[in-house]
């Protein structure tokens, strides 16, 4: 129960994109299409999760003084195996993702975790931790990213999902639609939490 | 033509590819440090200053240790053919920026105790600031040489300080404002970013030479 | 002093563990990269030189332009073309095309390697039709002098995509200026 309280926390209450405004970068970046969305959340999913796990478990060694660099090697480490893997076997995910898949290592996101959560929290609770708050990054970035695709080009994941006749909104695909969008989704969500809480008093 | 070329690197930098509405980076401090004029500006200084050495800095580091070339030092050193450390370029660059902010902070501190106390809170900020990595990544990505480099960082820098300030003008304005109650501070602050970048889009027709 | 040394030593003990796995990460994967390099490479090369699908295709270097020759079967005499790499500036990025020419200099095939234009705009230029193998807008420089097009706006006859004339001009340009200074070369060559 305690455990599935900690997984939730990163999807709803804590979500780090809507709540925590944390890697506000590569959500806005890349939520051109849902397909980059899911490649770019997966590879955060990943990192998150090892970085977690190092960092919980060499946690009692590690002097205070110079935790932060120390973090900042293995995060940078899962990065580049990432990197590298994703070059090697999907060089089309790679090459639409950029730039923005060394930048997970300054995502705050996963900086963050380690230093607020792993760095003081037992091995299994980190892993849970870096699921939550890696899904809940995922599916904020992906609900993004279905916002822009299908208004933008008319498709989801690639399907066509509007009618031909459909003009894309071509402004959704560009900047200025990455920020509308994810400006008009966190009103919705505070929006929301206002009417529950009248609802419950 | 290097002129001409640096001329190209400058403009594309502050308005047509702007790091924060075009390429969307350094957006944490955006949205962050906006609320106030004095603030966006000490942000803003403390950025060009740290993103034009970092663009220097990690130049050096990857021409002359991590890419095999003539000029690599290891090899130079050790009188050896030089190894290709290209894959070492994610962790020595965010390293080398990490110990270089720290640095920067030590010596401003001690040079210049009034600089300090403006720009002091936000040098530690940068280091997780994406657009300090970014633009060391994209001087190398877009086969960048020293000078170029150099002006591309402190350019970019340029182009997130205006940004910023555009922004904390219109935050400082905007708090007298009648928003609805959902859309205060943040989602507001985004819905403003989208105009702004709307109309930096109008930057892209710029055509030079 | 102590403390100094001892962190020292803590991080450059983090720091090498680190460029180790990387360096193993590295070893396996780079041969991976290298053979998707090459696999796009050829493919993109056998696409733009479309009749020597079964034939050879070979790297040369002329005076520092690196271009590639294809033979239209196994054995090297009968050269049926050229393909080379041109770069012109677009919109918003720096646009990379194959081109793949006849020995009469008529463009057999082109491929868009790198773009990054505006999505709707410049970058449907790589865009491909339901059911279509080639993207529709490169089609028309099939069977073209390689050396004498230019878009309409400038008296030619590639028609600009949509909205993306400066995209459409480029890419033109760009292959227009390599292949004449790559045809002067091997003319002059013999």
């Amino acid at each position: 129960m305690q455990l599935m309280k900690e997984f939730i926390k990163g999807i709803i209450s804590e979500n780090p994109v809507f709540r925590l405004m944390l890697g506000l970068c590569p959500v806005l970046a890349t939520s051109t299409s849902v397909n980059n969305a899911i490649g770019m959340g997966l590879a955060v999913i990943f990192v998150l999760f090892c970085s977690n796990v190092i960092v919980s478990l060499i946690r009692n060694w590690v002097p205070a003084k110079i935790r932060i660099p120390i973090y900042i090697s293995i995060i940078a480490t899962f990065v580049t195996i990432v990197d590298l893997t994703m070059a090697g076997y999907f060089p089309e995910l790679h090459k639409s993702l950029g730039l923005f898949i060394p930048l997970i290592v300054v995502n705050c996101i996963i900086l963050g975790r380690a230093e607020a959560f792993a760095g003081k929290h037992s091995v299994f609770s980190s892993i849970i931790d870096a699921l939550g708050m890696g899904t809940g990054f995922t599916i904020a970035l992906t609900a993004i990213a279905t916002f822009r695709e299908i208004l933008g080009n008319g498709t989801w994941l690639g399907i066509p999902v509007l009618r031909t006749h459909f003009e894309p909104v071509l402004l959704m695909i560009l900047s200025p639609g990455a920020f509308f969008t994810i400006g008009l989704l966190i009103g919705f969500l505070n929006w929301l939490e206002h009417y529950r809480k009248i609802h419950h008093s | 033509m290097e002129i001409k070329m640096l001329l190209i690197i400058s403009v594309s930098a502050i308005f047509v590819s702007n790091f924060v509405l075009h390429r969307f980076l350094g957006l944490c401090p955006y949205i962050g440090v906006s609320k106030n004029l004095d603030s966006a500006l000490g942000m803003g200084m403390a950025v060009i200053f740290v993103m034009s050495i970092a663009s220097a800095v990690t130049w050096i580091i990857y021409y002359y240790f991590l890419v095999t070339s003539p000029m690599n030092f290891i090899a130079r050193w050790f009188h050896i053919d030089p190894p290709d450390l290209t894959f070492l370029r994610t962790i020595a660059f965010i390293l080398v920026i990490a110990t270089l902010v720290q640095f920067v902070e030590m010596v401003i501190q001690k040079l210049s105790p009034g600089l300090y106390r403006s720009l002091g809170i936000y040098l530690p900020l940068i280091t997780t600031n994406c657009a300090v990595l970014g633009v060391s990544i994209l001087n190398i990505d877009k086969n960048y040489n020293f000078i170029q480099s150099l002006v591309n960082g402190f350019m970019s820098g340029i182009g997130f300080t205006l940004a910023l300030i555009l922004m904390a003008g219109l935050r400082e304005k905007l708090d007298l404002a009648n928003v609805p109650k959902a859309m205060r501070g943040t989602p507001i602050a985004f819905i403003m970013a989208g105009c702004m970048a709307l109309a930096f889009l109008g930057f892209s027709g710029l055509k030079i030479g | 002093m102590k403390e100094i040394l001892k962190y020292a030593l803590i991080l450059m003990t983090v720091t090498l563990i680190a460029s180790g796995a990387l360096a193993l990460v590295n070893s396996l994967t780079a041969p991976k990269i290298e053979a998707q390099k090459q696999k796009e490479l050829q493919q993109g090369l056998s696409n733009v030189l479309c009749n020597v699908d079964y034939g050879i295709i070979e790297k040369q270097q002329l005076n520092g332009h690196v271009y590639y020759t294809g033979y239209a079967d196994k054995d090297t005499s009968q050269l049926s073309g050229y393909a080379f790499s041109a770069y012109g500036l677009g919109y918003s990025s720096t646009i990379w095309i194959l081109v793949g020419i006849d020995t009469a200099g008529f463009i057999t095939g082109i491929n868009i390697l790198d773009q990054k234009e505006t999505p709707g705009l410049g970058a449907r230029c790589t865009e491909i039709k339901s059911g279509e193998k080639n993207p529709w807008w490169v089609e028309q420089f099939r069977n073209k002098n390689a050396k004498t097009i230019s878009v309409v706006k400038d008296g030619g006859t590639i028609e600009s995509i949509t909205g993306a004339t400066i995209t459409s001009r480029a890419i033109t340009n760009a292959i227009s200026e390599k292949s004449k200074i790559l045809l002067q070369q091997l003319n002059n060559q013999g």
